[in-house]
């Protein structure tokens, strides 16, 4: 799972809501595996970004030189793009857990994927 | 407008062939710097998609199948009986013009055999001894045509892809089994390098024929060994002869594609893997921009995410099911599609903009408004899921898929077969989705149709969970 996507991620357990973001991360085998970068996409993915959200993520994967929001003239910079492109694509965490953050519930996270579902209790109000 | 797409405008033909459609393109293939050969290409796409495919046939992406035309019979008579009919064929064989389509044909061959070079290794290990003498020849011609011509970029772009076959570990299964082979055929092979082996291929769709395609593809090809003096093989075939015949048109001509490009992506099929081809003709639909999140909540094997990641590597993918095995798949072809990448370009393992979840659509763990476009194949019914199941299944879904996508510029490609379903549940959803344009589609004899939906501009606001089931029951009224 890329920090992109745990970026988009928001739990989803009855009552919870927009409360359910950001999920907390918690990892026990990550890779890096490089990505072709776009600086294109890069630039037009960082409005989008959550940063507090990311920022935090980064932080848990104790992951280094990661930009604390954007810069002026971002667009243009590839150091503070290449950067991004790293954070936001290469870092995958591979085994770890998403926790959400009101309710308390784990979801794995095994061979790279999450495992979002819920059970019946979980769903019914 | 280009000189290629007047022309395509003009031959635009469409043509029913089970859940086919033929587009035509007229190809110019330059043979010197005097002399050019003009011939017609054809393709086959998913019904539904043929303008989508004619806007932009060079890609290759939409179209299943490639094939030079040999002669285009409108209006064919049939006489009357299955016997007259079949000895028709038999002398048309012989009156077709076949040497322009054959040199084309050759040409095609000659790329291939330089692309796919391991391919040679299976199948090829006796021929290429024999053709060693011929090869030095081909291969001047063949540069001189490089420069100007721009077929071959579009043959040479397709191979860029390679098909399924390539995978390395059934390539080593290959290498093994032809290394047994070639003892056997190099026995068994005429030394004549001339002889060609060839099968014919007959698709038939209509009321009105009085003879199978069975037939047609026998006499017709009987007709065709007794005119070129080659050899019939099933399996084993350099030509393959497509004789397609739709109620009064029958299409002689000569294949360049060996598999069908549909099948490019997926190497771990599923119950109802999604044809590449229809994929694609889906997302092309939504016109992904740069840096879009585009999600697939339903995706079984992920067909529709990995064309996406693959021809869209400038948006970003997700790829989503509950079923366990489903998303399994799904990630095992992404990992296949790496190792692809990964031999083509030499580089260690490289990455691609996409991503895996078990989820339920139900319940999406996505940020409300977080997601440009949604493009999936919902439940049909009759695979997946029962009709019974769609009628509650229908509207969670949109709702859902309502929330996730972005207000305003969000955009969502549906494919269904329910269509009965699909359109009452969206009925009750026009202040979240907007239809905007219906294609229709064949699958695998279902007719079927993708809906393209417009997210309003209202944005969601989360009601408790009392009133969304109060809705959802509503609606199912």
């Amino acid at each position: 799972m890329k920090l992109l996507t745990h970026n988009l991620l928001s739990s989803h357990v009855r009552g919870v809501g927009p409360r359910g973001f950001p999920l907390r991360l918690q990892a026990t085998e990550v890779r890096v595996i490089p990505v072709e970068f776009n600086p294109d996409f890069v630039a037009r993915m960082i409005p989008k970004v959550e940063w507090a959200a990311l920022l935090e993520a980064a932080d848990h994967l104790r992951l280094a030189e990661v930009p604390k929001g954007p810069i002026q003239g971002y667009e243009q910079d590839e150091t503070f793009l290449r950067k991004m492109h790293h954070v936001l694509l290469e870092v995958e965490v591979v085994e770890g857990t998403l926790q959400c953050p009101e309710s308390g519930r784990v979801f794995p996270i095994t061979r790279g994927i999450p495992n979002m579902l819920l059970n019946e209790e979980e769903t019914e109000t | 407008m280009s000189d290629v797409q007047e022309a395509t405008n003009q031959l635009l033909h469409v043509n029913l062939h089970e859940n086919q459609r033929d587009t035509h393109v007229t190809e110019s293939v330059p043979r010197s710097e005097s002399e050019h050969l003009r011939v017609t290409i054809g393709a086959t796409v998913p019904t539904g998609f043929e303008q989508a495919a004619a806007d932009e046939v060079h890609l290759l992406r939409s179209v299943d199948n490639l094939f030079v035309v040999v002669q285009e019979l409108k209006d064919y008579q049939f006489k009357e009986t299955k016997e007259k009919v079949l000895k028709d064929f038999e002398e048309l064989a012989g009156k077709l013009p076949w040497s322009d389509p054959l040199k084309v044909w050759k040409i095609n061959t000659s790329f291939k055999k330089k692309k796919t070079k391991r391919k040679k290794l299976n199948q090829n290990l006796s021929k290429e001894k024999i053709d060693n003498g011929r090869d030095k020849r081909e291969e001047r011609d063949v540069k001189k045509e490089l420069s100007n011509n721009s077929l071959d970029s579009h043959i040479l772009d397709y191979y860029e892809k390679p098909a399924i076959k390539e995978e390395i570990s059934t390539l080593v299964g290959d290498v093994l089994a032809s290394c047994k082979n070639e003892t056997e055929e190099s026995l068994k092979e005429d030394t004549d390098p001339e002889v060609l082996k060839f099968r014919v291929t007959c698709n038939r769709a209509g009321e009105k024929h009085c003879f199978s395609s069975n037939e047609a593809a026998r006499d017709f090809g009987g007709a065709v060994q007794d005119h070129f003096k080659w050899k019939a093989d099933m399996t084993n075939f350099d030509v393959e002869v497509l004789l397609n015949i739709h109620d009064n048109e029958v299409i002689v001509g000569i294949a360049l594609t060996e598999e069908s490009l549909h099948r490019r992506n997926i190497t771990h099929f599923g119950p109802t893997t999604l044809r590449s081809t229809l994929a694609y003709g889906m997302l092309r639909l939504c016109s992904p921009q740069p840096s879009d999140i585009i999600v697939d909540p339903m995706c079984g094997t992920g067909a529709i995410p990995i064309e996406g990641a693959t021809e869209w590597s400038n948006c970003f993918h997700i790829a989503g099911d509950n079923n366990p095995l489903a998303v399994n798949r799904a990630a095992n072809n992404i990992s296949s599609l790496l190792t692809r990448s990964q031999i083509k370009e030499g580089k260690l393992s490289w990455g691609l903009p996409i991503d895996a979840i078990q989820w339920d659509i139900c319940n999406l763990p996505l940020r409300t408004g977080s997601v440009d476009i949604i493009v999936t194949d919902m439940p049909f019914g009759k695979r997946m899921g029962s009709k019974k199941r769609n009628w509650n299944l229908y509207p969670a879904c949109l709702w859902e898929m309502g929330r996730i996508c972005k207000p305003g510029t969000g955009r969502a490609a549906l494919l269904t077969q329910d269509k009965k379903c699909f359109t009452k549940a969206l009925s009750g959803m026009e202040h979240v989705w907007r239809k905007v344009h219906t294609v229709w589609v064949n699958i695998g004899g279902l007719h079927a149709a993708v809906y393209l939906l417009n997210r309003t501009p209202l944005a969601f606001v989360h009601p408790s969970g009392q009133d969304k089931e109060e809705l959802l029951s509503a609606k199912n009224d």
